[in-house]
């Protein structure tokens, strides 16, 4: 019976060990990724598409424009759910967001780097020490049909395309949605006795910040769909290839006009983020699973040889 | 305990350090990191275990023997078998998990704190640090910085949440703490797009306020965000 202790504690470290690394995740990062599905048929065009529903959604805060002149502190827009379908060929994105009010300057937009350089997010605009490239921007205006596909590297260059290849189509219903944002709050600081405490060394009022995440039913809802073929012959577009991981970021504008006349959001007081991923799904390699049945074999196959061995009392 | 016992205990207290213990005190590891540490243990203790005949067979013995299957009964047999199954199925699953193709983006190496251009190495602050000008600089920060970094310094200003990476929390001592004034000078000065490389320009939204603001009036936001955060600029003395 010599061996059978030791034996059974082995294989008891060893099964504890194949648990740990099983169970083991993978370093997840902190990044959100459209992931876009891969679909037979046409991509649909409908922001009302039922197929949208099998979808799943990936949400989006978004912020204030507040890098560069003109800078805007509240926008109406607090977050974008996004969806994405492709069929190898075209690639759609369906946007939607809680708008209240339908109004003719509501507009959104989809923004890409085009080639291999980086681009800043805020129109490509040069940096000091990267050589950057170009942005392709995809812009739907409610009062517009379709779409316009643009160009910009830097402010001010904000250019239509010659070749226009994307479709656009926006959908506004007075629909009820619940929309979550963070909402921020300086309370001032007080003491038992209700009075303002304040800093000790320079007198200023002291502050508590609450933060808290607010749930919003809001009355109106805007559902936008860009399409486009993966790849065009334009050098200006951004090419699309499946299973890589293309930077992609939002903007919106609620174009709902104010007293005054000007509109609440326009040009570059709107609703952004900087860059995110998105992911079209390859199409399935049936050869990874065959790759895989080899390795079990071969696995097996060394493990049969090794105990042979051993059996035969030669050391492997 | 066996050599060979000693060897697996081994080997799993150094896979639960580096995947639990280390990332107490740092960023956890990829699973790619974990591996070579143990692939470097496993060569450790095959290396000590075969310095003699001696212990090459209590090394190596107690793994033939389970192998082999000699002497093993009950459940010690079951575990045998449970072993001969699960390794070519993991080798499979870990060939199949290498070639199927990824759900997650690329891993994004961007620092933090890049080195910055020479000029603005060793800057001294020429604004006095006195209440009033820390007074002015909190005004300024209030008006151009809390937006995205917070009326308490924190990051985590009403316009925080759209950008990637979101903006620094000064209270954090990993961040302003670790710096000097000149560092900070050119963060505030030339913006996200004075990053080098490493930095990741085209994803900062930090505007780059040299277009804006003068000189003055950034050493006074630099002064009022330590005094606001609570931190001490680094120095060299």
């Amino acid at each position: 019976m010599r061996g059978a202790p030791s034996g059974r504690a082995l294989a008891a470290l060893l099964a504890a060990t194949v648990g740990l690394l099983w169970g083991a995740p993978v370093l997840s990062q902190e990044t959100v990724v459209v992931r876009v599905k891969l679909i037979q048929g046409e991509v649909p065009t409908d922001p009302t598409a039922p197929i949208w529903n099998t979808i799943p959604a990936t949400e989006f805060p978004m912020s204030p424009q507040v890098h560069w002149p003109k800078r805007i502190l509240q926008v109406t827009v607090k977050s974008i759910r996004v969806r994405g379908v492709h069929n190898t060929k075209h690639i759609a994105f369906l946007l939607e967001y809680a708008d209240p009010t339908r109004d003719p300057a509501d507009a959104a937009a989809l923004e890409f780097m085009v080639g291999d350089k980086k681009a800043h997010f805020a129109h490509g605009q040069p940096m000091a020490q990267v050589e950057g490239g170009p942005v392709n921007i995809w812009y739907w205006r409610s009062d517009t049909p379709g779409a316009a596909d643009m160009n910009a590297q830097g402010f001010g260059t904000l250019k239509k395309q010659a070749q226009q290849d994307v479709q656009a189509k926006g959908v506004w219903k007075d629909e009820k949605t619940k929309v979550r944002f963070k909402e921020r709050k300086l309370i001032p600081r007080k003491d038992a006795q209700g009075q303002a405490v304040k800093d000790p060394k320079t007198g200023d009022p002291l502050f508590d910040e609450e933060t808290k995440v607010v749930e919003q039913e809001v009355t109106g809802v805007w559902r936008v769909v860009f399409v486009r073929a993966l790849t065009t012959s334009d050098p200006n577009d951004a090419q699309f290839q499946p299973g890589t991981f293309p930077n992609i970021a939002f903007a919106v504008w609620d174009g709902k006009k104010l007293e005054s006349g000007d509109l609440k959001e326009s040009g570059s007081q709107k609703a952004v983020t900087s860059w995110w991923y998105f992911n079209a799904e390859p199409p399935t390699n049936y050869a990874i699973y065959l790759y895989g049945l080899i390795a079990v074999v071969v696995a097996a196959g060394v493990e049969y040889v090794i105990i042979r061995k051993v059996k035969k009392g030669q050391p492997a | 305990m066996t050599l060979a016992m000693k060897g697996a205990v081994l080997l799993v207290a150094v896979f639960l350090i580096v995947k639990f213990g280390l990332p107490l005190i740092t960023a956890p590891l990829p699973m790619s990191l974990i591996w070579l540490y143990l692939f470097l243990t496993t060569v450790g203790i095959v290396v000590y275990g075969t310095l003699s005949a001696e212990s090459t067979e209590a090394l190596l013995g107690p793994i033939f023997r389970f192998l082999g299957g000699e002497g093993l009964n009950g459940s010690a047999k079951l575990a045998r078998l449970a072993v001969l199954v699960l390794v070519p199925l993991l080798v499979g699953w870990q060939t199949y998990s290498e070639l199927v193709p990824s759900s997650q983006p690329p891993a994004e190496n961007r620092t933090i704190h890049p080195a910055p251009p020479g000029e603005f190495v060793g800057l001294a602050n020429p604004v006095p640090n006195t209440p009033e000008n820390v007074m002015m600089g909190k005004g300024l920060f209030s008006a151009f910085c809390s937006p995205c970094h917070g009326a308490k310094f924190n990051g985590n200003g009403p316009a925080s949440d759209g950008f990637n990476p979101p903006p620094a929390n000064f209270v954090d001592p990993g961040t302003i703490a670790q710096l000097q004034e000149s560092y900070l000078f050119w963060r505030i000065k030339k913006g996200g797009v004075g990053l080098n490389v490493e930095g990741h320009p085209w994803k900062s939204a930090m505007p780059r306020w040299e277009v804006e603001l003068p000189d003055e009036w950034i050493w006074k936001i630099i002064m009022a965000e330590y005094a606001g955060s609570g931190q001490k600029p680094r120095t060299w003395e």
